[in-house]
Order: structure tokens, then C-alpha cells, then sequence
């Protein structure tokens, strides 16, 4: 397991339910996870197990409602609106199931995004935006907008998008879920490529076991726990 | 920021992928710029109506007046002729007055006098020249309440006079008047001090000026009454009925704004899955807000600016044709006159930007409290 100083993610009792009263239904009970610098972790496990919501926590996305969240090593447990954007911006690189491509960008365009947001002149991301697409092998299709791009590309330009700003921190949500076999694995393979060569840290929920079983560990989710049974290096 | 405006004017111009948005954005934009040319339309009218109005009392009107502080007439010296040295441009006629009677073959009936220093001739006002049907050449005989003594006894003073001009009325005056010159005024009167002094420049354009340019020239004990405090009251009115009537065509816009705010939160439904993947990617609240704002305000001054060359287009086109006539003998001008100020083009952007901004608070304050996970579900 990794040393708890050099760790990327630390999770302690993180808590997350929905609803309230007798309708309220906690998906992540006191869940406890670490995930060292530079390790790929893929978690797996059931539909409903709070896979998702565990990413969500980690994405800064959501807040749990209990429990304390240690990203790069810093508590981001009470970072506020604005704080918890610009580390979205920055420092944790997202790739969600399904391809996440705004309609009216170009892939190049859509790619730069993060930079753009985060105040990057439009040349200067534009730029770096090419470079991440030719490492996904996109470059031609750079002026393409997305729905003239198959599945597997929108999802290659999705994974570039989520590094071109240069993030510590990788997360991806199913990001072969909705790809055939060839693809998913044409997918995964730039994912894995783009960790060793940038140094990543890499938290994957999937559902596939076959592609879980190339992260450095896995993690497996069960009903209302988290729980580290399986995993290996 | 100029990625809100890369969003804003992509969802703007991109919108064309989601027909059902464009076609409302379109009629939101149009709306905006009808309301606009609407507005620019009616102050153009307006202000060519008031204009007209403005012009005729000037031409017609005394344009500064002068009068004693107190008493009745005005002080003695040789200032007047210092006045007159000083503004030979100006018109300047030092007048008194009382009452006569004025008889013609259709009658009797009183009047004012007015008796003016630097007049040649009689001159009679429309409303008499009307009521005792005389024109220029006719004979007027006019008797004043002065008495003189005669063999039969004290009979009022009479002079038989031929009428030299019929003068129009100042707007809103009704009353019988008739100007003759100082010796005849001697006779029917007396000799009397000045009571008023009246200044018209020769260019009526200049009539608000010309209180401000004598008001130094003037000595202790004479007041100057300006053109713009002699017309208060029909001033008052036209000013009154601008702002009235405007904020009445005001309403256009207000209906036009409810539209875009309506467009705005459909498209704030519609991008709701885009603004949670921005927010997602880093966007702050506060730029989703602006983003909205931006795509509102964007509408507001395209719309307005469209709308404000379309309706000035318009106005100087049924002016310059003069597309609608009007009958004559009814009004004072032939056509229906329109004239665009920068005033009103800046009053009618003004107003298209703040009910755009007002319209896009509500929407941009919704979509930057959406909780991003609700949104990326909704994909």
C-alpha cells in the first residue's frame, strides 16, 4: 500500500447518501481510500455500489456529507465554490462515460477548453490542444466538430480534453462504457500510455474486469462499504 | 472575458442545430429590434411633431422679454440704446400699452394695446383681424379711454388708422391686439415709459439663447424673462407628452424582454448538460452567470441596434418622402414630420441593454446554482 504522505488521494469515513428521512439511501458508508502518486487504481464493482459517486467526491463534483478528502495533499474537504473550480480546472482531469463534447466547438476547440476557462490566451491553447490530439492520434480531425466523430474518437478527444491542462490527478468514468471492444481498447491503451508519459495519478471505474486487471490496483466496491479485497500490483 | 463571449456568440450563432431554440431566439431578437425601431419610430415622431411646435414659437414669438422689477414701467437712461449697440443682431422693441376699443364696419370690440418704439405701421393680430374682418388696407378707428375736451364735452380720444399688417398669434393666445407705432400710441394714451422690452434674434433657432446673451447688458431694476420661462407652461406639456408617450412605447420593450427572458431560461434548459460539463471543466458560478447575461445582452444590443437603424431608416425615409400628408389648413405643417435625435437613439439602446440585462439576471442566477451532477445526468 502506499505511504500516506506521498499519497494522491486520501479518503477517510466519507459518507455520501441521497434523500432524506426513510427515503434516504446511503450509498458510500465511511469509505477509506488511498491511492499513491503515479498509481493507476481502477475501481469496479455493481451497478449502484457508489462506483460514480465515489468519482464525483474525488472530482470534486460533489461534497460528501461526511468524512475528510485528502487530494495531492491537500484537505479539500472545505474548499469553497471557487477554490473547488479552479482545482477542477487545473489539477484533476475528467473523462466521463459518455463523451461530454460541446456541440458547437470543434474538437480542437472543445480539447482547449479547460485552458480557455482557466484564462490561457486562445492561441496558446489551441496549441497545446494539438499537441494532445496528435498523442491521441486526432490531429487530422482536429477541425472536425463532434458529431462528425465516431464514438471511440469523440471519447480519444474526451481523454486529451481532460490532460491538456496538465492535471495530477486522472479520473474516469467508465471511459469505455459505451465503446465497442476494439475501440474500448484502443481507448485505454492511449489512457495508460498518457499516465506513464505525464506521471499521472489515475483513479478508473469500470466495468471491465479485463482492463481493471492492467491498472497497477483495483479496487472493489461492495453494497454500502468500500472495501480494498482485491488488489494487486 | 473572452471565452464567455466565444460561448456566448457560438451558442448565438450555433444555435441553428437545435432548430426549436433558434426559432425562438430569432423571435427573441426580433422582438428586440422591433421594439426598438417601435420606440425610435414614435420618439422620431415626436420629437418631429414638437419640433414643428417649437419652431412655430419661436418664428411667432417673443424670444427674451424685459421687465421691471418693480413698478410698472421699465427705468429711464440710454441703456436701451446701449442694448441695441451692443446686439445688433437682435430685434429689440421697447413697448407700452392699455386698453382701446376698436371699431370697423362689422363692429366694436376691445382690445390690447400695444404700443412699440420702432414700429411703422399697424399691425392687428389674427384674433381681431378675424373678429372685425379686416386686412391688410382696411380702415380701424381706435378709441381709448383717454378723454380730451371738445365742444361737445370730454369724448375719448380716436384716431382713424389704416391697417399696415395681420400678425400672428403667439401659440395659446386668444386675445384681440393691436401694435401701433409710438407717436399713435402718444395720441390715444399719452406719453408713457416702457413697460416691456421684447428681443428676437433673426435666427429663431437662437431663441433659448438670447435671455443669456443681454443678461449682462441689462442695468439694476430691469429683469430678463427667457423664452423657455415665457413658454413654461406648453414647454412643460411637450416635454410631459415626450415622457409619457415614450414610456408608453416603452412597454413594447418590456414585452420584448419577457420574450428574451423566456428564450433565455429554455436555453438555459437546453445547455443545461454544456454548462455542467464547463462547470465541471472549471467554470466559476459566476462566469455561468455572465455567460447568460452576455447571451442576454448580446440579443439586447443587436436587437437594439437593428431595430434603432431600421426605425431611423424608416423615420428619415416618411420624412424626407413626405409619405404622410396631412390636410391642410388643419395643421400648421403638411406632413407628418419625423426627426431623430442622438438623444432618443441613445434613450432607445439605453433601454433595449437594461431590459436585456434585466431579463438575463433571472435565467443567469438559475443556471449558475444548477447542481452540476443534475446537469451532467441530463445528457
Amino acid at each position: 500500500m502506499s505511504d500516506a504522505g506521498s499519497a494522491a488521494v486520501r479518503a477517510s469515513g466519507l459518507v455520501k447518501g441521497y434523500g432524506t428521512g426513510e427515503r434516504r439511501v446511503e450509498v458510500l458508508r465511511g469509505l477509506d481510500l488511498e491511492v499513491a502518486r503515479g498509481e493507476m487504481l481502477a475501481v469496479v464493482g455493481p451497478s449502484g455500489v457508489g462506483k460514480s459517486t465515489l468519482l464525483h467526491l474525488l472530482g470534486l463534483l460533489d461534497r460528501p456529507d461526511r468524512g475528510e478528502l485528502a487530494l495531492l495533499g491537500t484537505d479539500v474537504t472545505g474548499l469553497s465554490v471557487e477554490e473547488r473550480a479552479a482545482w477542477r480546472n487545473r489539477r484533476i482531469g475528467f473523462v466521463f462515460q459518455f463523451h461530454a463534447l460541446l456541440p458547437e466547438f470543434t474538437l480542437e476547440e472543445n480539447v482547449a477548453m479547460p485552458l480557455l476557462i482557466g484564462g490561457t490566451g486562445r492561441r496558446e491553447a489551441l496549441a497545446a490542444a494539438r499537441e494532445l490530439l496528435t498523442a491521441v492520434d486526432l490531429d487530422e480531425r482536429r477541425e472536425h466538430f463532434p458529431d462528425q466523430l465516431s464514438g471511440g474518437e469523440q471519447q480519444r478527444g474526451a481523454v486529451a480534453r481532460a490532460l491538456v491542462a496538465g492535471p495530477d490527478l486522472l479520473l474516469a468514468d467508465e471511459p469505455t462504457g459505451n465503446l465497442d471492444a476494439d475501440n474500448a481498447a484502443a481507448v485505454f491503451e492511449r489512457i495508460a500510455r498518457l499516465h506513464l508519459s505525464r506521471g499521472l495519478t489515475s483513479v478508473i471505474v469500470t466495468h471491465n474486469e479485463a482492463l481493471a486487471s492492467r491498472c497497477d490496483r483495483i479496487v472493489r466496491l461492495v453494497r454500502a462499504a468500500a472495501d480494498t479485497a482485491c488488489s494487486r500490483t | 472575458m473572452r471565452l464567455l463571449r466565444l460561448l456566448a456568440g457560438r451558442y448565438l450563432l450555433g444555435l441553428r442545430r437545435r432548430t426549436h431554440v433558434a426559432a425562438v431566439s430569432a423571435v427573441s431578437f426580433s422582438a428586440m429590434a422591433l421594439g426598438a425601431a417601435t420606440l425610435v419610430l414614435t420618439l422620431a415622431l415626436l420629437e418631429g411633431f414638437q419640433a414643428t411646435i417649437r419652431r412655430q414659437l419661436a418664428e411667432s414669438g417673443v424670444h427674451a422679454l424685459l421687465r421691471p422689477r418693480s413698478g410698472r414701467t421699465l427705468p429711464t437712461g440710454d441703456w436701451l440704446e446701449r442694448l441695441r449697440a451692443a446686439h445688433p443682431d437682435l430685434e429689440i422693441q421697447a413697448s407700452s400699452g392699455g386698453a382701446v376699443w376698436c371699431l370697423a364696419e362689422l363692429g366694436a370690440l376691445p382690445a390690447d394695446l400695444v404700443v412699440v418704439d420702432t414700429l411703422s405701421h399697424v399691425e392687428v393680430n389674427r384674433v381681431l383681424a378675424h373678429r372685425l374682418a379686416v386686412v391688410p388696407g382696411s380702415t380701424l378707428q381706435l378709441a381709448s379711454p383717454r378723454l380730451r375736451l371738445t365742444p361737445l364735452g370730454p369724448l375719448p380720444s380716436r384716431r382713424r388708422l389704416e391697417v399696415g399688417a395681420v400678425v400672428a398669434n403667439r401659440p395659446g393666445d386668444d386675445r384681440a391686439v393691436v401694435r401701433v407705432p409710438r407717436a399713435v400710441g402718444a395720441q390715444l394714451l399719452g406719453e408713457q415709459a416702457p413697460q416691456a422690452v421684447e428681443l428676437r434674434a433673426a435666427d429663431p433657432a437662437r431663441a433659448f439663447d438670447v435671455a443669456s446673451l443681454v443678461q449682462a447688458n441689462l442695468p439694476e431694476g430691469v429683469e430678463v424673462v427667457s423664452f423657455r420661462d415665457l413658454n413654461r407652461p406648453l414647454l412643460a406639456a411637450l416635454a410631459l407628452e415626450r415622457i409619457m408617450i415614450g414610456l408608453g412605447v416603452a412597454l413594447v420593450m418590456v414585452v420584448a424582454a419577457l420574450n428574451l427572458l423566456c428564450n433565455l431560461t429554455l436555453l438555459a434548459a437546453e445547455k443545461r448538460f454544456d454548462v455542467a460539463l464547463l462547470s465541471a471543466l472549471g467554470l466559476r458560478p459566476a462566469d455561468v452567470s455572465r455567460l447568460f447575461v452576455t447571451l442576454g445582452l448580446g440579443v439586447g444590443a443587436l436587437g437594439g441596434v437593428l431595430g434603432a437603424v431600421a426605425g431611423s431608416g424608416l423615420a428619415v425615409l416618411l420624412d424626407r418622402t413626405r409619405a404622410l400628408p396631412l390636410p391642410r389648413g388643419v395643421f400648421v405643417v403638411s406632413h407628418v414630420p419625423f426627426r431623430v435625435t442622438a438623444a432618443a437613439l441613445a434613450v432607445v439602446l439605453a433601454v433595449s441593454l437594461g431590459s436585456a440585462l434585466l431579463a438575463s439576471l433571472a435565467p443567469a442566477r438559475a443556471a449558475a446554482r444548477r447542481d452540476i451532477l443534475e446537469g451532467l445526468r441530463y445528457e
